[in-house]
């Protein structure tokens, strides 16, 4: 059984190869990292907001060097309708008085809070920090979390299914119908391949974007939730890839997962949406269980593990059913 | 090696394919099984190398019963060429051959190249992959990934197509080489031909049922009108008779100078085909 395995395994990466697979992940990787390193993480320290200061007689000595000070009221009319997200602090008179262009009134009372917390940077800050990580690395951690979830579930599931469309269309699947090799070694080798390559994925992703120190600690709760993520999305895109004729009808049900499956998963999780059904997705429950695993938290109740387990060795026995109808199909 | 008897199976509730059929296939034997399109010849072929289930009747390979058959012994034993050279096409002929060998026990195997060169397979198209190949050299590389193993049963089907006629008499020359040697071959074609010159009895399949099953030879002298048609110069005249056989046991019974040819007008397996199974080749 092992030498079967070993020879599917290695023409499944000799196809993988040819399809430039590998290659395709490795520039994934590179894009992302780059992102993070030098895009998301440099944007999120960026100012919020500019915050000018008008103060001709200096009655506002504790002011925090953020703010940028003008010297005339007309040049603070000019700056706010250029920069028409600025937030503008007239003290002429003594007593500073906020001045911003209206835009939503939640968004104004921030605006408007974080003005004064540059005019009092050390007066009344007390709320607690929770948490060891620092803001740069908890941002780290959550893009991290959330371009991993994409890759795996759009480039993982598109990659099974370009590799097993070429052999649907060569008819070599046919072939291993009559060769002396258990059937379920041909979907475990194409499978066992795509968690390799997301394992791996993973690992060097988190090495590459959170730093070797903190990914030691997270990296095995990480990898569990990566492969269980990895998995489900490998056999859902082989049972597609036998069910549907070819790569069109494949990339229509990509779409309808994409915006039917990650998108209510994403809102759920990043912003204050609230849905009362999302607990019962499958696949908010992963993303949430990798977050976890990202911030030292991983799911630890034996019920998430058992139901993903079961998902999985149903899908695996469907994918067999499909599998063998495709091999007994007409040339 | 082969016994069916009473081979039911349906596509569906509704669709029955194969209605009941019976036959044998002994050890060493051509069986051809020939039919129109739509037949059941295809789903035939599928349940006995396993690849349909669900049929009706019994039916037996290597004197086991298929249900405990298809085992990974039976798959060392048996070799099935499909219509189409199914192939990888990124890889050359090689790496294919070696790939879908590796499959089998290294005892059991062929030399890959030696084998090539009994198909005849063009050696500048050995490191080439198999997307330049044209189709009668896919056929020949499909034919080799059959024969590497040493099967004991073959499943051929249409094994000719695609290739030029010298081709088709190479492939006809290595199916009747593996017959001397104890192989036996269970042939689907359409190629009335390849029928007539390799099977050693044949079945005309039509709609699900065997319409007719023996030797070419007999099933031709079966409808054959036993006549003959004698063509000859009288008078320094061209002429043509067609004459009941038995008529000839006197002579010929009628006056001319010079026989030029004697035709016998037995029908041809192709004419037997139609007869048989109401409908031409297609």
């Amino acid at each position: 059984m092992w030498k079967n395995f070993i020879s599917l395994f290695k023409k499944d990466c000799q196809m993988m190869i040819a399809g430039k697979f590998f290659l395709l992940a490795a520039g994934s990787l590179l894009l992302y990292t780059l992102f993070i390193n030098f895009g998301y993480i440099k944007f999120m320290k960026a100012e919020l907001y500019h915050v000018y200061l008008y103060d001709p007689q200096g009655t506002q000595p504790q002011a925090s060097d953020l703010i940028y000070p003008v010297i005339s009221l007309e040049e603070l009319d000019q700056v706010l309708a250029t920069d028409t997200t600025g937030i503008g602090i007239d003290a002429s008179s003594g007593t500073p008085n906020i001045i911003l262009y209206f835009g939503s009134e939640k968004v104004d009372r921030h605006r408007a809070d974080y003005a004064r917390s540059l005019l009092y940077p050390d007066n009344g800050y007390t709320a607690k920090t929770v948490g060891v990580n620092t803001p740069e690395l908890k941002q780290r951690k959550e893009i991290t979390c959330e371009l991993l979830f994409i890759e795996i579930v759009a480039v993982g599931f598109l990659g099974i299914a370009s590799a097993l469309f070429k052999e649907k269309q060569m008819g070599v699947i046919r072939v291993h119908a009559i060769l002396p090799l258990k059937k379920s070694l041909f979907i475990l080798s194409k499978i066992i391949i795509f968690l390799f390559a997301d394992l791996i994925f993973a690992a060097l992703m988190t090495v590459f974007n959170i730093g070797v120190a903190d990914t030691i600690h997270i990296l095995p709760a990480v990898l569990v939730q990566t492969a269980i993520l990895s998995l489900i999305m490998a056999l859902v895109g082989f049972g597609c890839t036998m069910l549907l004729n070819d790569f069109k009808q494949f990339s229509l049900a990509y779409l309808v997962i994409a915006i039917f499956a990650a998108t209510p998963v994403f809102l759920a999780a990043n912003t204050s949406i609230k849905m009362a059904w999302i607990g019962w997705h499958p696949f908010y429950q992963i993303y949430m269980g990798l977050k976890n695993a990202y911030f030292g938290t991983p799911v630890t109740d034996p019920v998430y593990y058992i139901c993903f387990a079961c998902g999985i060795a149903v899908l695996f026995i469907m994918i067999q059913i499909a599998f063998r109808k495709e091999m007994g199909k007409e040339g | 090696m082969i016994e069916v008897k009473n081979l039911t199976f349906s596509y569906g509730k509704d669709k029955q394919v194969l209605h009941g059929l019976d036959f044998t296939v002994e050890d060493g034997e051509i069986f051809g099984f020939l039919g129109p399109n739509g037949s059941g010849k295809s789903t035939t072929q599928k349940i006995l190398t396993g690849i349909l289930k669900g049929h009706g009747g019994k039916v037996s390979l290597f004197g086991k019963d298929i249900a405990t058959a298809h085992t990974q012994d039976f798959f060392q034993k048996t070799g099935v060429l499909f219509e189409f050279p199914y192939l990888y096409s990124n890889l050359n002929a090689v790496d294919n051959l070696k790939y879908f060998s590796s499959f089998y026990p290294t005892e059991q195997l062929r030399d890959i190249e030696e084998l090539l060169e009994v198909l005849e397979f063009k050696r500048d198209f050995l490191r080439k992959p198999v997307s330049s190949y044209s189709k009668g050299m896919r056929q020949r590389v499909s034919m080799a990934r059959v024969l590497i193993s040493n099967p004991k049963l073959l499943f051929l089907d249409e094994p000719t197509s695609g290739l030029d006629p010298s081709g088709a008499v190479l492939f006809r020359k290595i199916i009747e080489e593996e017959r001397r040697k104890g192989t036996t071959v269970f042939l689907t074609t359409h190629n009335m031909l390849d029928a007539d010159l390799l099977c050693d009895r044949v079945a005309f399949v039509t709609n699900g049922n065997i319409a007719a099953l023996d030797t070419p030879k007999k099933l031709k002298e079966k409808n054959s009108r036993r006549r003959v048609k004698i063509c000859y110069l009288y008078q320094d005249k061209r002429e043509e008779k067609t004459i009941e056989a038995p008529e000839l046991e006197a002579g010929i019974p009628f006056p001319h100078d010079e026989i030029i040819s004697i035709h016998s007008e037995e029908p041809t397996l192709e004419d037997m085909f139609i007869q048989y199974t109401g409908r031409g080749l297609s």
